[in-house]
């Protein structure tokens, strides 16, 4: 049974359709994904594991709109990402979409309130409700009193603290979170997970986490190996870290050799 | 553009990781701010010469003078003057008599403009008289004191040149001679020094004599003669064409020339060194707009990855690039409002207290004036303005360029 027969499309929050990417790189191309199926449920938590260089950082990108895939579709619901202007996109963004990664990426200039409440800022609403939507995220990730200190002031679960603030201030549906916890020491790693997961079910997120840490990733609903440019699933029971599970399909599409990757490589979708 | 302009500003304004961007960001504003100051400054110069000229010209000027194409003299002046006073426009006129001639006192002497005329007329068309500065002018009314010598005033720096003072006896001599058995000997006449003038106008200063017109048709072997009548007119600005009114009213045998005729050199002078001055020191504002897109340009590589982060929440390009536009406008706006502020602020303490002191020998003035005009203030901040705005133009667009998966690949 695979996930692609699992779900019906009605279900699916987020669905990709034979996603490649691929890279000039050298003389040659380096292809990160070919024919990529992945489809997240509404509500759905999910793991993405993979080496270091195996593209997980550049799937999010994609899933988010930040990046172009050389070939097939990114779908939230029934919208094509692709299809999407860029201040559409960036629109969707706004609304759509919580992004945190490994390092805060607050703005070293603003104080952390005001970090969490640039979503909002950005599509010019008032500054008095942009900053109570962001004081009462604050409050709520455990930092209300600390939201006139600037980025700097803050330590480092606190900065990724004031990271989710922001992630979620403007009431996103998606949650994609690339290696959150990975600067971060063992113990305010587990902390800030566990906030994540608090926030995915109060927020009633869907969420995509992208780490190293296998402990975190079993966790989670589910959890995807990306490994030679395909998704693997990596069953809940005790999978050992590089075994590869009996059936692995985390929606393997097609493996059709005629790949949609070699077919649509040069010109790219617009 | 409040979220713009909020970005903007604080990215201004914070401390930053990279000094050398704030150093730079400093020089900018304080670049447009000497550049601006610098232009205010000079255009109020430029202005202020241009202005005091005309009126120490026009002091000492005649809006029009009319005068015989043959140079043979006005032999029905008295009628002619009194009937072109009447004309439109024209508000006064007066006779004059001019004749080169040298004066000298002892072994010192220099060549003067002797002018012969009627004070109280030509009071109303000059204002010579009224910059008396030793004596008086009253013995040039014509037939007083007949007997004693004829009274002569001279300009200030003709005066000291000569060596002459109020009461000083000097000798004028005039180029025309006179013919008597011995041959051709040059006719000379002793003046009685009565008043001397400063008109501030170095031209009229050390060259000019004032007497009465009968001595100095006298002086000249002249009948009852003038060489030009000066009138004094409504519009100054319409001297050409009330010449041309004067001209025809006196009939064939006269023409008319006018102040700006007259001092057509002079003021085209003024003019093009406004013009030089402006793009001189505008090369000042040029490089400060320089600055702010070095200073720009290295902020955006510093904030690449801010900007992508700022993109991943749905931040457009195009608010990105008014971002760094805004800052490059409130680097030069800032710029801009100090340096009117200390132009200005320095035009009215120079022309206020005219500490700087100028040769009048080269100059024509003997101090520096300052005239600054709003009109100058809002042309060098428009400049201004636009030149700092194509100083963002680059910097602006780079950084509504950046491609956010690009950015945030590394780390
Ligand atoms: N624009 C690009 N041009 C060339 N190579 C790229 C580009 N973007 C990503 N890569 C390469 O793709 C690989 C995957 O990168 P990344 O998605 O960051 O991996 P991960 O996050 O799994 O560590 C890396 O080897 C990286 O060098
Ligand atoms: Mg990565």
């Amino acid at each position: 049974m695979t996930e692609v027969a699992r779900i019906d499309q009605g279900d699916a929050f987020l669905r990709t359709e034979d996603l490649c990417k691929a890279f000039p790189s050298g003389n040659g191309t380096l292809t990160l994904f070919r024919d990529l199926n992945l489809t997240v449920r509404r509500g759905e938590m999910v793991a993405i594991v993979g080496e270091s260089g195996s593209g997980k950082s550049t799937l999010l990108h994609m899933l988010a709109g930040l990046d172009r895939p050389s070939a097939g579709a990114v779908y939230f619901g029934s919208t094509l990402l692709g299809k999407l202007t860029a201040g559409q996109a960036a629109a969707f963004r706004n609304r759509e979409i919580g992004y945190v990664w490994q390092m805060h990426y607050l703005l070293p200039e603003f104080t952390a309130l005001e970090n969490a409440a640039m979503p909002l800022l950005a599509r010019n609403m008032p500054k008095n409700q942009a900053f109570a939507a962001a004081a009462r995220l604050l409050d709520e990730v455990g930092l209300g009193q600390r939201a006139s200190h600037r980025a700097g002031e803050l330590s480092g679960g606190e900065q990724q603290r004031v990271a989710f603030a922001r992630a979620l201030v403007a009431g996103p549906g998606l949650l994609l979170a690339d290696e959150p916890t990975g600067s971060l020491d063992a113990s305010t790693a587990d902390s800030v997970f566990r906030l994540l997961t608090q926030l995915h079910t109060a927020h009633q997120l869907t969420s995509i986490l992208v780490t190293h840490n296998l402990d975190l990733a079993r966790r989670c609903d589910r959890t995807l190996r990306l490994r030679d440019g395909q998704l693997q699933q990596i069953p809940v029971a005790g999978m050992q870290p590089d075994q590869t599970p009996p059936e692995s399909t985390a929606d393997t599409g097609t493996s059709n050799v005629q790949s949609s990757c070699v077919r649509v490589q040069a010109p790219g979708p617009a | 553009m409040r979220f713009e302009l909020f970005i903007a500003s604080r990215y201004l304004r914070a401390r930053r990781r990279q000094a050398l961007v704030g150093v730079i960001t400093a020089i900018s504003v304080v670049g447009v701010a000497a550049g601006v100051a610098a232009l205010i400054i000079a255009l109020a110069i430029t202005n202020g010469m241009r202005r005091d000229l005309q009126q120490r010209l026009l002091g000492s000027t005649a809006h029009v003078e009319l005068m015989r194409t043959a140079a043979d003299g006005i032999t029905h002046w008295r009628s002619l003057t009194q009937r072109l006073r009447s004309l439109p426009h024209v508000t006064a006129a007066a006779p004059a008599i001019y004749g080169q001639g040298l004066i000298s006192r002892g072994a010192r002497s220099g060549g003067a403009l002797i002018k012969g005329i009627l004070p109280a007329q030509e009071r109303t068309v000059s204002s010579l008289l009224n910059n008396i500065r030793e004596g008086s002018a009253a013995d040039l009314a014509p037939s007083t004191n007949a007997g004693t010598l004829p009274p002569l005033v001279l300009g200030s720096d003709l005066a000291a040149q000569v060596g002459a003072e109020v009461g000083s006896t000097v000798l004028v001599t005039s180029p025309q001679g006179e013919l008597t058995p011995f041959g051709l000997v040059p006719k000379y006449q002793r003046f009685r020094v009565a008043g001397i003038f400063h008109s501030g106008f170095y031209q009229y200063d050390s060259s000019f004599a004032l007497a009465r017109l009968a001595d100095v048709q006298h002086l000249f072997s002249e009948p009852d003669v003038v060489s030009v009548i000066s009138f004094k007119i409504d519009d100054l600005y319409r001297a050409a064409a009330v010449g041309r009114e004067i001209e025809a009213a006196a009939g064939p045998g006269f023409m008319t020339t006018n102040w700006m005729e007259q001092n057509q050199e002079l003021f085209r002078a003024l003019r093009l060194e406004q013009v030089a001055t402006f793009i001189i020191i505008g090369l000042i504002v040029c490089v400060a707009a320089l600055n702010i897109l070095i200073a720009l340009t290295m902020m955006v590589m510093e904030k690449t990855r801010d900007i992508a982060v700022m993109m991943s929440y749905g931040v457009l390009p195009s608010q990105i690039r008014r971002i760094f536009l805004y800052q490059g406008l409130l680097i030069s706006v800032i710029g801009t409002a100090i340096g009117l502020a200390v132009g200005y602020s320095a035009a009215w303490v120079g022309g206020h207290y005219r500490f700087i002191h100028l040769s009048a020998q080269v100059y024509s003035l003997d101090y520096l004036p300052f005239a600054p005009r709003w009109q100058d203030g809002a042309i060098v901040a428009a400049v201004a303005l636009l030149v700092s705005l194509a100083a963002t133009l680059y910097p602006s667009s780079s950084s509504a360029g950046i491609l956010p998966a690009e950015a945030l690949r590394y780390e």
